[in-house]
């Protein structure tokens, strides 16, 4: 009897007090005597573990986590920029390979030709000629075949901005589906994303020339911007906020006056999550906002739920429906 | 298919308590718990069969535990080396199939069992559990010695495995009656 009683005592202060080292000793050579000590131990202890509020608040567990795994995303873009960069050096072995072993040149051509960036990402290369080039999320860039710092010729999917090394004697051409840019050296911004109402070009520094088809040249000055309604491929020419075309090679989303639908798709791409919206009623809607450092899509979300009469809800994992604040409508 | 939300919700305050079975320190026992939901949304267990994810949850949470007393052994080297034996033993012990009743009961009928309780036995988990009160000060609070806080945490504990018990059965014995009607 004693002795159980003793036992008694001494879980109950392991469990909720002070055991000194002899004691904890004694508990321990007392449950590893016999399987059903330890049964009881163990069962004991689990009901003292069961009867315990849980107190912490789930919702502020949930939103750390999306948090968390907002960041982890983030940190996602660095296997994107060593691949880049691995690519750079195979290019770059490659032409010094090229120069070196002239008869392997043919072999060694087309090694390296295209550099992709997918959903929530965004990346920066220095191609062979000296030119950096960022891309944008859910953008690719091709580099022709025969790309060398004579040859200076790329295909674009989707959005990039270009730092175009001067070579007077060696334009630099970049292609996209609607439209060449044939430049010498310059900066600028490309969109040709092919879901987005307006694509085009802003030019912030130099000359460029841009050619669509039926249409003839036209040449950018520094701060204008052209842009290319898609299904009418009617051209605007104006002056450009050119800080606010190229933010996002800062990290920054910064828009003006920018068609509603296209503000989705920019989101869409950039957070890597899916925005459903429905009704005429925001085609017709343009937005003029600034997006600072912002980590999440909750944070945009909830920034424009303040300043606009736009309202979200979550329908799934990375997926959210926009619609308008009924007071508003 | 639950969504992730529904899930986080659904299981977060057992995951959280279950790891604080083997884990002593709070913020650890949240972060384990995250990193197990972390790894449910990175591979997609989702899909699975509700009792299999809850078993993989609670197995999950296990693991983790156990990893970070190896890591927090290697660190503080044998200083607490009887607190470490006692708390391996233990995930051993649910490692070879034993389920705890945080795993087995939804919290709500837990605490309502506690509720449940004769009053001296009700008095001392609510100091201790949900006060967070340590032996010497229910003592002091009280008035009694130290000794017969001990003995009441022990009996109250017993008395509340008895209860858990006889509404597991009478579950058990619930749905036998409605199997017979049907």
């Amino acid at each position: 009897m004693k002795t159980t009683e003793r036992i008694e005592q001494l879980i109950a202060s392991y469990l909720n007090g002070e055991l000194s080292q002899e004691e904890r000793t004694e508990l321990m050579n007392w449950v590893r005597t016999d399987p059903s000590n330890k049964a009881l131990f163990y069962d004991i202890k689990d009901i003292w573990d069961s009867a315990r509020p849980a107190s912490v608040d789930v919702n502020q567990q949930l939103i750390h986590f999306y948090k968390t795994q907002a960041q982890k995303k983030k940190k996602r873009v660095l296997p994107v920029w060593t691949n880049v960069a691995a690519a750079v050096a195979i290019l770059l072995i490659g032409l010094f390979a090229a120069q070196f072993i002239p008869f392997f040149q043919t072999e060694n051509r087309s090694m390296v030709e295209s550099f992709q960036v997918p959903m929530g990402s965004h990346s920066q290369v220095v191609l062979a000629d000296g030119t950096r080039v960022n891309l944008n999320s859910n953008s690719s860039l091709r580099l022709d075949p025969d790309f060398s710092t004579t040859n200076r010729k790329v295909s674009l999917e989707g959005e990039a901005y270009f730092e175009v090394k001067s070579d007077k004697s060696n334009p630099f051409e970049v292609r996209t589906h609607k439209f060449n840019i044939v430049v010498t050296g310059t900066k600028f911004n490309v969109n040709s994303h092919r879901e987005d109402r307006d694509i085009g070009a802003t030019l912030a520094e130099g000359r460029i020339q841009l050619e669509a088809r039926n249409m003839k040249t036209i040449v950018l000055k520094p701060g204008q911007k052209i842009t290319f309604n898609q299904q009418t491929m009617k051209a605007v020419l104006s002056e450009a906020d050119v800080a606010s075309d190229i933010a996002w090679v800062e990290g920054e989303l910064n828009f003006r006056d920018i068609p509603f639908p296209d503000l989705i798709r920019r989101l869409e791409r950039w957070y890597d999550v899916k925005l459903e919206y429905d009704g005429p009623d925001f085609d017709s809607m343009t937005y003029t906002g600034h997006f600072k450092n912002q980590e999440t899509i909750w944070q945009v979300l909830d920034a424009l739920k303040l300043t606009t009469s736009i309202d979200y809800t979550k329908v799934n994992l990375r997926e959210f429906k926009l619609y308008l604040k009924s007071n508003s409508m | 298919m639950p969504n992730f939300d529904q899930l986080f919700r659904k299981y977060h305050h057992q995951l959280f308590l279950y790891a604080r079975k083997f884990v002593a320190d709070e913020s650890v026992a949240l972060d384990i718990t995250q990193d197990v939901f972390a790894q449910v949304w990175e591979k997609e267990k989702l899909s699975l069969p509700d009792e299999h994810l809850k078993a993989y949850l609670f197995h999950s949470v296990r693991n983790h535990c156990l990893n970070h007393l190896k890591h927090e052994r290697v660190i503080r080297r044998h200083q607490q080396f009887q607190q470490d034996e006692l708390s391996k033993l233990e995930i051993q012990y649910y490692e070879s199939g034993e389920k705890s009743l945080i795993q087995k009961e939804s919290l709500e009928r837990i605490y309502e069992t506690v509720n449940s309780l004769s009053e001296v036995n009700r008095e001392i988990i609510e100091l201790s559990r949900f006060e967070g009160l340590k032996n010497k000060e229910i003592a002091e609070r009280l008035g009694i010695p130290i000794r017969t806080v001990e003995t009441r945490i022990f009996r109250a504990l017993k008395e509340l495995r008895q209860k858990l018990s006889q509404k597991f059965i009478r579950i058990l014995l619930n749905l036998c009656r409605l199997k017979d009607k049907v």
